[in-house]
Parts: C-alpha cells; sequence; structure tokens
C-alpha cells in the first residue's frame, strides 16, 4: 500500500481539523513601505513585517524573534514575543507581527523593548527543561542559539528544573518522540501538522500554564494518536520538543547512564510489537482489530498518576 | 401590548433581579396592573414594589411574595389610591414620590443607594417592562437614527475599557474606519461578564439593542450579535425576547453563548467564541477587528453600557455625562450605580453598607488597581491617571484583609485563567505569583517584580497580560510597607500568616 493510495480513501480533513488556535489577520503590510531602522532605510515589498526589515541589516541590538519560522506559511505565532521593537509611531511593537507601514523607524536598543525581549527569553527558559547535555537537539536548537547570541548566563526565572513539575516523555510513537517539558509554544508542529500536511493531528489544547500540544483525537499519546509519521512536526520544531526516534541522543554528551528518555524520569511507553514505518494510524483504527488490542495493552502501561496535577487556584500562599 | 408608562390606572411593579421569579402577574382588566419588572442595580432594596397611580408612586423595599400580595390587596381594598393604600398596608413605603403621570424612568427620591445624582441610562431599570416594546415606546425609543448624528455622539462617547474593542478612546474614527472598510460589517454587543451590562441586558435590552441598531445603521452592518456568558442565562434570554419583540429590525440580531471564563470577554475572544472555537485564545492585532473581524469582515465591539449611552445620547440629543459604577466586595449586597463622570469613586460607595472599615479597593475590573483613596472621578482620564481601571467597578477590602494575600490570589487567577497564548502573560504570570510566595520565604525583590509586570504590560498580545500585573504594581506602589512586612514573616492584617511563625 502506497501512502498515496491510503490518502484516497481518507475523507477531506480540512473541514474537521480543530487545531485550538485564533484565526489572525494577515499580519503583512498592505503596500510597499521604506522604513528605517536603526538608522538604516529599508525599502520592503507589500506583505512585509518589521521583521523582513530587520533580517535585511545589521542591528544595533540582537533580536532573537525565537518562535518565528518565516517559512510555508508557517507563523507568526508571536507568542514569544522576544522580537519586540520599539517604533516611534506605535510604541513597542512585536516586529514578526506587525505590519511595516511606510516611514516607520524602528530602534532595536531602546531600553524597554530590550528589556522586554530579554525578560521573555527568560521567561521561555523558566518553563524549559535545560538538559542540554541529555538533549538529542544540543547544539542545533534555536532555543540554545538566541539564548547563547543573547548572552544569557544566569536566567533570571531558573529554568525548569523541578521533577515533580515534569510532563512524561511520550515515548510511545515508533517514529517520533514528544519531551512537552521542552517545548516552547511556538505553535510550528501544529501549523505544519494541519495547514501544510493537512492532517488535522496535532493542536494546542489547555490554557495558562497548562497550555500544550495535544491531539485532536483526544489521544493521551502520539501512538494512540492518528498521526501518520510524516515527521513534518519534527522538523519544524525549534527545540528538542519533537524529536525523530533513532536520533533522539544523537548530540549527547556522553555521560554514563545518562540518556534524553531517563531524564525525565517518567515516560509513557510503546509496549506492543513495533509497527512497520509510515503506518497511518487512521487507517488501523478503523479496520485493525489487532490495533485496537494493542491499544488497550499501551493504555495499561501509561503511568498515569501524573496528570493529576492539582494546581491549587484559592490557595495562597 | 399596551404601555404602562402612563399610568392613570394603578400599576404594580415589582423589581428584582431574575425578574419574573416571583410575581403573580395581571392585567388592567382586573383593575390594578400587576408586572415584573428588571433588577434597579441594587438588590439590596430588592424586590422593590412600587405602587403607582397618575403621578404618584409609593416605593416598597425588600418586599417577600407575601408582602407583595398584601400590597396587591391593600390597593384593590383602597380602590386604587396610592396613598390610602400606602396607610392600609402592613409595610411602610420607603418613600412616597409624585411624578410627571407620563415619567420614563424609575422615580427614586428618597431611597438611599438609588437616589444617585443621574439616572438616566439607568433609568428604566426597574420601571420599564425589559421585553415590552409598548413602555420603550412611551420613552421615545425606536426612532430611526440620523448616522450623521451618531457620529457627532461617537466623537465623544468611549469604549468601557476591557470589553471594547476601543478600550477607552473615544469610538467615532474607528466607526468610520468600518463604514469605509470593503466587506460587510458587524457589530458585536459584547455584554460578556461585567455585571453592569448584564444588568442592561436584563432590566434595559431595548436600551441596548437600539444603540446597536442605530450604530449598525450608521456603519451599514448587516448584523448585529449580542454576545454573553452562557452563566447570565437571564440576561440572554432577555435580550433574546427583547430582540424578537423589536418592532420592524432594520438588521438581523442574533444572541450568541460564549463560556463563563474571564478571558471569554477579551474582544477578540469574543470573536473566536461567537465563530465557534472551541478553545479561546487571543488574535494578533493590527490589523484589528475594525478591519478583519469576525469571519474576517469589519467589526465592531463595544459593551452594552457604551451603546445603551448612545441610545439615550440619541434620544436626548447630547451624551448622558453619566458611569455605571458597580460597587463590591467586602459590602451587603453589590450595588450598580449610575453617577455623573464628575462624582468621585466615594461617592459610588454611598449606595452600599460596608462590611467592616474600609482600607482599600481594588478599582476597574479583575485587574483593576489597588488604591485607598477613592476621592477620584469616575470618568476614564481621571481613573487612567491615577492607575486605575476604567471598567466601572469598586471591589472593597475591609481593614482585616491581606493585601499581599489578595494580590498573590489574583496572580494565581492570571497565571491559571490567561489564554496560554503569549509568554508575557502565560510565564509572567507563573513567574508572578511565584514571585510574590517567595516574599512568604523571607525574599522580597521589588525591582524584580518591577520588571516583570512592566515587560507583560509592554509585550503582551491583548489586555488580559496587559493588565495583570496591574495589582501587584499599584499595591505595591501605595502599600509597599505590608510587602515587607510579610518578608519578614508578619503579616499586618493577620490573614495569611501563621501567627506562631512570625
Ligand atoms: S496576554 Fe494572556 S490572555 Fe492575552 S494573548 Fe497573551 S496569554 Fe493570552
Amino acid at each position: 500500500m502506497s501512502s498515496d493510495q491510503q490518502q484516497a480513501e481518507i475523507p477531506p480533513l480540512t473541514e474537521g481539523i480543530a487545531p485550538g488556535t485564533a484565526t489572525d489577520p494577515p499580519v503583512g503590510s498592505e503596500a510597499a513601505a521604506t522604513v528605517t531602522v536603526d538608522g538604516t532605510e529599508v525599502a520592503l515589498d507589500a506583505g512585509s513585517t518589521l521583521l523582513d526589515a530587520l533580517d535585511r541589516i545589521e542591528t544595533d541590538d540582537y533580536v532573537p524573534a525565537l518562535c518565528h519560522y518565516g517559512r510555508q506559511e508557517i507563523g507568526p505565532r508571536s507568542e514569544c514575543r522576544t522580537c519586540m521593537v520599539d517604533t516611534e509611531e506605535y510604541g513597542i511593537v512585536p516586529a514578526c507581527s506587525f505590519p511595516a507601514r511606510d516611514g516607520m523607524t524602528v530602534r532595536t536598543a531602546a531600553r524597554e523593548a530590550a528589556e522586554a525581549r530579554d525578560v521573555n527569553l527568560d521567561l521561555v527558559l523558566s518553563d524549559h527543561n535545560l538538559r542540554c547535555t541529555t538533549c538529542g537537539k544540543n547544539g542545533r536548537c534555536e532555543l540554545q542559539d538566541a539564548s547563547i547570541e543573547n548572552e544569557v548566563e544566569e536566567p533570571r526565572y531558573g529554568v525548569l528544573d523541578d521533577r515533580d513539575e515534569y510532563e512524561p516523555l511520550d515515548d510511545s510513537s515508533p517514529f517520533i518522540q514528544i519531551d512537552r517539558n521542552k517545548c516552547i509554544l511556538c505553535n510550528r508542529c501544529v501549523e505544519s501538522c494541519n495547514d501544510v500536511q493537512v492532517e488535522g493531528v496535532l493542536r494546542i489544547e489547555g490554557t495558562g500554564k497548562d497550555t500544550r500540544i495535544g491531539f485532536q483525537n483526544g489521544a493521551e499519546t502520539m501512538d494512540e494518536s492518528t498521526c501518520v509519521s510524516c515527521g513534518h512536526c519534527v522538523t519544524v520544531c525549534p527545540t528538542g520538543a519533537l524529536v525523530e526516534k533513532g536520533i533522539e541522543d544523537a548530540t549527547t554528551i556522553p555521560l554514563p547512564g545518562f540518556t534524553q528518555k531517563n531524564s525525565i524520569g517518567k515516560t509513557y511507553e510503546h509496549s506492543t510489537q513495533a509497527k512497520a514505518p509510515m503506518t497511518p494510524k487512521k487507517q488501523d483504527e478503523q479496520t485493525e482489530t489487532v490495533d485496537s488490542e494493542s491499544r488497550t495493552t499501551d493504555s495499561e502501561t501509561v503511568d498515569v498518576d501524573v496528570w493529576d496535577d492539582a494546581s491549587g487556584g484559592g490557595e495562597w500562599p | 401590548m399596551t404601555s404602562i408608562i402612563p399610568n392613570q390606572k394603578p400599576v404594580i411593579r415589582v423589581s428584582e433581579s431574575g425578574f419574573r421569579r416571583s410575581v403573580p402577574e395581571r392585567g388592567a382588566d382586573q383593575g390594578v396592573t400587576v408586572t415584573a419588572v428588571g433588577s434597579t442595580g441594587l438588590p439590596a432594596v430588592e424586590p422593590l414594589v412600587t405602587v403607582t397611580q397618575a403621578g404618584e408612586t409609593a416605593l416598597y423595599t425588600q418586599c417577600s411574595p407575601a408582602d407583595v400580595e398584601a400590597i396587591i390587596d391593600a390597593l384593590e381594598a383602597a380602590g386604587g389610591d396610592v396613598d390610602d393604600a400606602a396607610d392600609r398596608a402592613k409595610k411602610t413605603p420607603e418613600a412616597v414620590v409624585d411624578h410627571e403621570p407620563t415619567a420614563t424612568r424609575l422615580p427614586t427620591a428618597g431611597v438611599p443607594g438609588l437616589d444617585t445624582r443621574a439616572r438616566s441610562v439607568l433609568g428604566g431599570c426597574g420601571w420599564r417592562r425589559p421585553t415590552n416594546p409598548a413602555d420603550y415606546e412611551a420613552a421615545a425609543g425606536f426612532e430611526p437614527p440620523d448616522p450623521e448624528a451618531v457620529l457627532e455622539l461617537g466623537a465623544s462617547l468611549r469604549g468601557r475599557g476591557w470589553g471594547d474593542l476601543c478600550h477607552d478612546a473615544p469610538l467615532a474614527e474607528t466607526w468610520e474606519t468600518v463604514r469605509g472598510a470593503a466587506g460587510s460589517p458587524v457589530v458585536v454587543v459584547n455584554g460578556h461578564g461585567t455585571t453592569a451590562d448584564t444588568l442592561l441586558l436584563e432590566s434595559a435590552p431595548f436600551e441596548v439593542l437600539d444603540g446597536a441598531v442605530a450604530l449598525a445603521r450608521t456603519v451599514e452592518a448587516d448584523s448585529v450579535i449580542v454576545y454573553a456568558s452562557a452563566a447570565d442565562d437571564r440576561a440572554v434570554d432577555t435580550v433574546r425576547e427583547a430582540a424578537a419583540n423589536y418592532p420592524e429590525l432594520p438588521v438581523g440580531v442574533d444572541v450568541v453563548t460564549g463560556p463563563p471564563e474571564y478571558r471569554a470577554a477579551e474582544p477578540t475572544m469574543a470573536l473566536e467564541a461567537i465563530e465557534g472555537n472551541h478553545r479561546l485564545e487571543a488574535r494578533l492585532r493590527p490589523p484589528g477587528p475594525e478591519e478583519v473581524g469576525l469571519h474576517g469582515q469589519p467589526t465592531l465591539i463595544h459593551t452594552p453600557r457604551t451603546l445603551a449611552h448612545l441610545a439615550v445620547g440619541l434620544r436626548e440629543g447630547e451624551l448622558p455625562g453619566t458611569r455605571l459604577l458597580t460597587v463590591t466586595g467586602d459590602v451587603d449586597a453589590t450595588a450598580t450605580v449610575e453617577l455623573p463622570a464628575d462624582d468621585t469613586l466615594a461617592d459610588g460607595l454611598d449606595a452600599v453598607d460596608l462590611n467592616g472599615r474600609f482600607k482599600a479597593a481594588r478599582v476597574g475590573g479583575r485587574f483593576g488597581g489597588l488604591t485607598s483613596d477613592l476621592d477620584v472621578a469616575v470618568d476614564p482620564e481621571s481613573l487612567a491617571a491615577a492607575d486605575l481601571g476604567t471598567e466601572g467597578s469598586v471591589h472593597v477590602l475591609a481593614e482585616d484583609r491581606c493585601l499581599v494575600e489578595f494580590v498573590g490570589k489574583t496572580a494565581t487567577f492570571a497565571a491559571e485563567e490567561n489564554c496560554g497564548r503569549c509568554v508575557p502573560c502565560r510565564e509572567g504570570t507563573t513567574q508572578l505569583a511565584g514571585l510574590l510566595r517567595d516574599i512568604y520565604d523571607g525574599s522580597y525583590a521589588p525591582e524584580k517584580i518591577d520588571e516583570l509586570v512592566r515587560v507583560m504590560s509592554t509585550s503582551s498580545i491583548c489586555e488580559f497580560g496587559v493588565q495583570a500585573g496591574r495589582p501587584v504594581r499599584t499595591a505595591l506602589s501605595e502599600f509597599e510597607a505590608e510587602f515587607e512586612a510579610h518578608a519578614d514573616g508578619h503579616c499586618p492584617a493577620g490573614s495569611c500568616l501563621d501567627p506562631l511563625e512570625a
């Protein structure tokens, strides 16, 4: 069975796709514009953002724009707010999602903008499992690059290193490993899955500090989702949150006994026989009884107590 | 349907929130008309029974269903004479007021709390039957608006903070943008979550609809959508019924509900809810909803308060220079009153009895500013200058309240209830709650808190994150000693640290 044939049998999915994200307006400029960034004039086509202007020149200050992807129509999500710049006309704005309007004057080194970028990058780190030494993306991680370039020495709010707070590693899929403790919620994977691949597997779910990447079919694990293992989400992930199986330890600094998998402590395992590559689970769910049996087995091995994350709202302190 | 406004025959009105709970309705054919009207905004005096005939009204406060029956009986025995009925009733009226027989607003003289200096937008509350078009027509409603007059009033009419697309800015410029935009404009009435807005939808829905319809016609909108919290069923049912009864509606009106969560009132999250998204998060802007809004169409989003002010302004030729203020917290009962814009927050407190001695108040919404000084006018500029919110609420905190605990809980609420989209709000609120918790372990870092709150307000996507740090910021500027005391292991209010630890 080729995957093309599979596709033909699956009804079009765009209708039912529910990524859990807002419908943003188009944020590019309506017309061609010339803007001045740190004293340099930059001419831009229609559809440009301020970040397009920043990219063209050597800016006074480093602007991480961490969550920005800028390819394949993915983003701007504008969630990390590490691209804040000062403008004479509109005050402090996010460069990645602000239309480049003619005549705007942008300063990257303005104190409050720089402060916002620094604080927001530290806030990203505050919720990031910084176990780089056991991470398969060590050395090719956009968060690591941004932190080095931004000269982060000691993040203001520390890093996520309270083991009790860790989400279990999802190692259930034979092809893709998810470590949500490294997720910065840039939404690139959700967009690649829904808008580019039109698979409708991944979504954003939850609110506040419980916001996370989840599955549109409500599954707890990748293996129980409708993932077709195309791997697009892995290619767009800026950090070690989504990693191809087999290379999850590729860039790990060898420390005896330490691996990416045991860095978290809790793991969702895939406990059944290995599946052939590229098995579309959507089909399996409807047709293969073997698979539904194996799902039952899976759910028994899941370490569920960690989901009991009581977040006592009314209690203080 | 006939109007009860010109009261040549005796009329008994029963006013309470959740209207129609306990009223034995009767028509004029039975001699005395008995009817339910909406809340006045002052639950402390309700159920309020008013007995009216020929320009005279007796007001009976806090009536039980038995009182209501007794008042009806007394009026019948008195042959419809208001004074005589007052003598016969076992209950003493709070006041008996003379007025024009065609009065379109509740006569309030002599009833503490109701007796504020202004009652124009709230005037129909507790007087006109909320969904009865005849009563509203008698109050000169349903007049087709002149778009020029609408735009003229819009030059000085302002939004009401949090729930309004324009926050506190005058509205006309945004209206002109929508009027000139391509596409089919939509007017969204954002009645989600604010007490005064719920009151208007429940007690004076025609004021709100009239304002929305006038605005829709001015910007050539095809559709008005009234959006409210699914938890406010009474308001939802009432405005639905009013829309169905609205004579010859010139635009389509739909009533749509969203989840009751606080964030769901944020204007772009309101649009997401109306579009049916199962998960609400804020949209990026610019371009804002006035250009790309509901289903991509140019969209205005204003609160019922703003639209009711517009409706009254159109009738009277000028805007009522008033603001609605809801007083809640450590008070006997929540009260919503209307004040001239130059009255102060302290004047609003006259409508309530405090539980305990006043210490401070959180002014202007869930993320309002904390202050002990209520000598601030209720107009948006004065409030903003004092770093207070403009949402029209005062949450009173009595002497025994600990402000560190109060702002700590607000920060925790923000950390749990934000939409989860942007880092300064999603992660910032969690860190803010953490920095406040650290104070209890003796580590108090005011510069760190200031810096974080500043970044949340300069870089969050929506007003939720922009405002979420305000309670902490304002508490630090006025009540810093309380924070320092906690770092030393002592809670001055004695409420949140075990005295043994101190
Ligand atoms: S400010 Fe808060 S509520 Fe608003 S978009 Fe950001 S995370 Fe969501």
